[in-house]
């Protein structure tokens, strides 16, 4: 489409696209992709946030937002492929027999060249979006390894136990103080477990032998679920325990009562 | 008997007279066959202590090889390659006898070499591979209708997880290559029969003995470890594991021979004037399916046989306790677990790639650009399966990597949607069944493949990975995308195969009930994922009811759909309209013999002077 064209035998090329803009299958593609992008901008905003738990720590609110920004970015594939599908679908040709031959268009290059252009470059966004984000959190662990408290992680058939070192205590809660980093050192027993704190938005698998580790920071009081997320056997389904993120002086007090007590070791 | 059949009977009989062959068949195989693994079982017993938890395994792993020797011996499979050690070949006659002319039925159950029969005899074993399946997901489908509430137990609930998915990836793998693959594509091809037409019977008859070794885990106690069978798991696990590691020994045979059987069938027996620019885009996605499983199931294979010697001779590949790593089995696991993704999806795409053109009178839309993406696809499938070990802790350093390779795929998948959507554009679509599978492909890649860019992200995978989210994300690709392609194909390739057309009627309301029940059975599956609902539990918390019933409600869709689309299948086998030749008007070498096919398929070999995407108005 540059000046080199013969303007003899086509038209500027302005003229030819917006031509081709008025065509009304492309009107009701467009159409129909632009309300298929907003409904899908829409939903994945709010339902995605809606289905899961409340962030309870740094790791599961940059999660969610992830779960977000990424249906965004991807609204518009849907919008474009499901425009075009849809305005196919409804131009259908009625009757028994096959309809008549449609134009014999083989291929168009620009067009596929663009088309490869804009996955790549989509596909760029979302790879250096996801590298961003597991690069600051392994520097948020980095950072807070100093001060981190340890929790040892035990995996077994079928329940989770969680060490103490710096207390000298276990239990088979997991309870957390606020707002000071974490880390998990995760290993297990028997076979492949995968401890899961749901609502922390953190899963490290423990192995036989190999520790494992995750860490995050608690950033909300409450109660939260910890899961098994790999398949171990008989009772998985029922491999789980709960935890709570609770203040300082709570989790002192609470680390007070527990003082003595080993008896998962 | 209807016409068409009495035709085929009508022929003249070879009959090489007091020849072994003309006397063996799958009863006599399966006589040989159960006394072979009976002698196997009783010879080892009394040998070996089967109180001890090894040998035990030794005894029941030979049992299971025994039985599917015995078989291919009883059905005659070796008679062929004992006549060349002895210097000696099949007689001409018997050569015909095999290839299974005017039998009838018969032909069905031998070891028969020609690819129809063949196609058949696939189409057969992968309707009852998604029956067994289907009616295993059913039952866990019930199970968690309610939360708290036992149909099964735990132990029988986990053994349904981990053979409703074996079952079914088996079924997939098969599902377009098998019955098509060697049916249809031969003839697509100009070809008169496979490359290799004994191996081709002995690809389908080895896969076949693997199915009563599959059953068979029910009764030895079911699998522990769902379709994955990870190690440490599976090597604690009791008895009815033996039987899973046989059955993906067997069918990693199988996939070998017929996959080595396919490609050389393409390469070498095009027929004349079809380059490879005029080769149509289902023998392309079929070739490059078959040949992706040729290097990745070996390492299948060699993760079970090494399980099958943790458990057997207690080697210690896997365990931790002599310097084994479970780690190491989920490597050799998912450099075959992703490609084998790409096996099933690939020729399900193809399928659709052939019929859109035909159903819109449309050239296929940039050609190129499907074997490019195809060989994309193919090519970045064998760097992407640590994505599945992002959160097993084996080294986070390489997550970074191994996103991006992930996500590097979606680029050659986009050229798959452009060609598709291109070959749409500016058309008139003629809405039969097989056309609208195109569309309810397009939806259901096109879900399947976005949450799989969020399973892709590390963070993402973080909260995700191991959630009923997975599970969802890959019913899309591989039962949404893949399964609605072979579905179509079957509706589309039907005549042709059964020289009947498939109940019209039936195969729009099953299409209905499949799809739409479909949409809302992962719908659910997405929101309890979300919710943070780990997948392969037998029972979840009661915040998981809404989703888990919803599931549940269109599985049950579903699965009436399927009853629907398989009475209409098997009725309009001998009852169905009579299908004229070209019934879809399309331009492939297959609608250009008549029903029955003829044994070597053309009276004269075809020669081709275009690409079959010859449509348009301005083509001439």
């Amino acid at each position: 489409m540059s000046q080199n064209d013969n303007l003899d035998l086509k038209p500027v090329p302005g003229e030819r696209l917006k031509k081709f803009l008025r065509r009304s299958d492309v009107l009701q593609s467009t159409l129909f992709g632009l309300i298929i992008t907003g409904v899908f901008i829409i939903l994945g905003g709010k339902y995605y946030p809606e289905w899961m738990p409340a962030a309870m720590s740094t790791d599961m609110k940059a999660i969610v937002k992830l779960m977000t920004v990424f249906t965004w970015i991807s609204a518009p594939v849907c919008g474009v492929v499901l425009g075009i599908a849809l305005y196919s679908f409804l131009n259908r040709h009625k009757g028994d027999t096959p309809p008549p031959d449609g134009p014999a268009t083989r291929t168009n290059g620009p067009v596929v060249l663009l088309w490869s252009v804009v996955t790549s470059a989509l596909a760029l966004v979302a790879v250096l979006y996801g590298l961003t984000e597991q690069n600051s959190t392994s520097l948020a662990s980095a950072r807070n390894a100093e001060d981190a408290m340890v929790v040892n992680v035990i995996g077994s058939q079928w329940a989770w136990s969680f060490d103490y070192p710096e207390y000298g205590i276990s239990s088979h809660e997991l309870m957390l103080p606020i707002d000071r980093p974490v880390s998990f050192k995760v290993v297990s027993v028997d076979v492949n477990h995968s401890f899961w704190p749901v609502q922390l938005g953190v899963k490290v698998d423990a192995n036989k032998l190999a520790e494992t580790l995750a860490d995050t920071t608690p950033t909300k009081l409450g109660e939260f679920d910890v899961k098994c997320a790999e398949l171990c056997g008989l009772y998985h389904a029922y491999m789980e325990t709960t935890g709570e993120v609770m203040t300082e002086e709570d989790f002192n007090s609470w680390v007070s009562t527990q003082d003595g007590d080993r008896n998962t070791k | 008997m209807t016409t068409l059949d009495s035709q085929v009977g009508s022929r003249a009989i070879p009959n090489p007279k007091n020849s072994l062959i003309t006397k063996l068949n799958a009863g006599t195989g399966l006589i040989v066959g159960i006394l072979f693994a009976i002698g196997t079982y009783k010879g080892l017993s009394n040998t070996l202590d089967t109180s001890v938890y090894h040998l035990h395994n030794q005894v029941l792993l030979a049992t299971m090889f025994m039985w599917s020797i015995g078989f291919l011996v009883g059905i005659g499979a070796f008679i062929g390659p004992v006549r060349w050690l002895v210097g000696k070949d099949l007689t001409a006659e018997e050569q015909l006898y095999m290839a299974g002319d005017g039998q009838g039925i018969s032909r069905y159950f031998k070891y028969c070499t020609d690819h129809k029969v063949v196609g058949i005899q696939y189409l057969w074993g992968v309707i009852t591979l998604l029956a067994v399946g289907g009616s295993m997901a059913m039952m866990i489908r019930t199970d968690l209708f309610n939360s708290g509430g036992h149909f099964v137990t735990a132990p029988i609930y986990n053994s349904l997880v981990g053979l409703h998915g074996i079952t079914m990836i088996i079924a997939l793998i098969i599902v377009a290559t098998g019955p098509f693959g060697n049916y249809i594509m031969p003839i697509m091809i100009g070809a008169a029969d496979m490359a290799f037409p004994r191996l081709n019977a002995l690809s389908w008859w080895v896969l076949a003995t693997a199915i009563p070794v599959l059953c068979s885990a029910w009764f030895l106690g079911g699998i522990p470890t769902g379709w994955t069978a990870y190690a440490p798991l599976s090597v604690q696990a009791g008895p009815g594991m033996n039987a899973f590691l046989a059955t993906i020994i067997i069918f990693a045979v199988s996939t070998a021979v017929a996959g080595m059987n396919i490609t050389a069938t393409v390469i070498t027996m095009r027929a004349k004037g079809m380059s490879w620019n005029r080769v149509p885009i289902f023998v392309i996605g079929a070739t490059v399916s078959v040949a992706l499983a040729i290097p990745a199931f070996p390492t299948f294979m060699v993760a079970m046989i090494q399980t099958a010697m943790d458990r057997s001779f207690m080697t210690g590949f896997f365990d931790a306790n002599v310097g084994g790593t479970g780690w190491l089995y989920a490597h050799l696991f998912w450099i075959m677990g992703h490609p084998e993704v790409y096996v099933i999806l690939v020729p399900g795409v193809a399928i659709i790639m052939e019929i859109v053109p035909v159903f819109v009178r449309k050239p296929l839309f940039s050609y190129t650009a499907a074997v490019v993406g195809f060989a994309g696809i193919a090519g970045l499938s064998v760097l992407v399966w640590a994505h599945h070990m992002y959160m097993s802790g084996w080294m986070p350093m390489l997550n970074g990597p191994f996103m991006v390779t992930t996500e590097m795929i979606s680029v050659p998948t986009g050229l798959i949607f452009l060609v598709i959507l291109g070959t749409l554009w500016n058309g008139k679509p003629w809405l039969k069944v097989p056309m609208l599978g195109a569309y309810a492909f397009l939806w259901n890649m096109l879900i399947g493949g976005i949450t799989g860019l969020y399973l892709s992200d590390v963070p993402a995978d973080q909260y995700l990975h191991g959630s009923m989210y997975v599970t969802a994300h890959f019913h899309y690709t591989l039962m949404g995308a893949a399964l609605t392609g072979a579905v179509a194909g079957l509706v589309y390739w039907y005549p042709k195969m059964t020289g009947h057309m498939l109940n019209e009627r039936a195969s729009y309301v099953s299409f209905w009930l499949i799809q739409i029940g479909f949409q809302i059975l992962y719908l659910g599956m997405f929101i309890a994922g979300s919710e943070g609902q780990p997948r392969r539990v037998a029972d979840y918390a009661s915040e998981f009811i809404n989703s888990n019933r919803i599931s549940t409600v269109g599985a049950y869709t579903v699965g009436i759909g399927f009853i629907i689309l398989l009475w209409a299948v098997v009725h309009s086998w001998r009852h169905g309209k009579i299908a004229p030749m070209n019934p879809w008007g399309a331009k492939t070498l297959e609608w250009t013999v008549p029903y029955p096919v003829p044994l070597t398929n053309f009276d004269t070999p075809p020669v081709v002077t275009s690409d079959p995407y010859g449509y348009g108005r301005s083509a001439k």
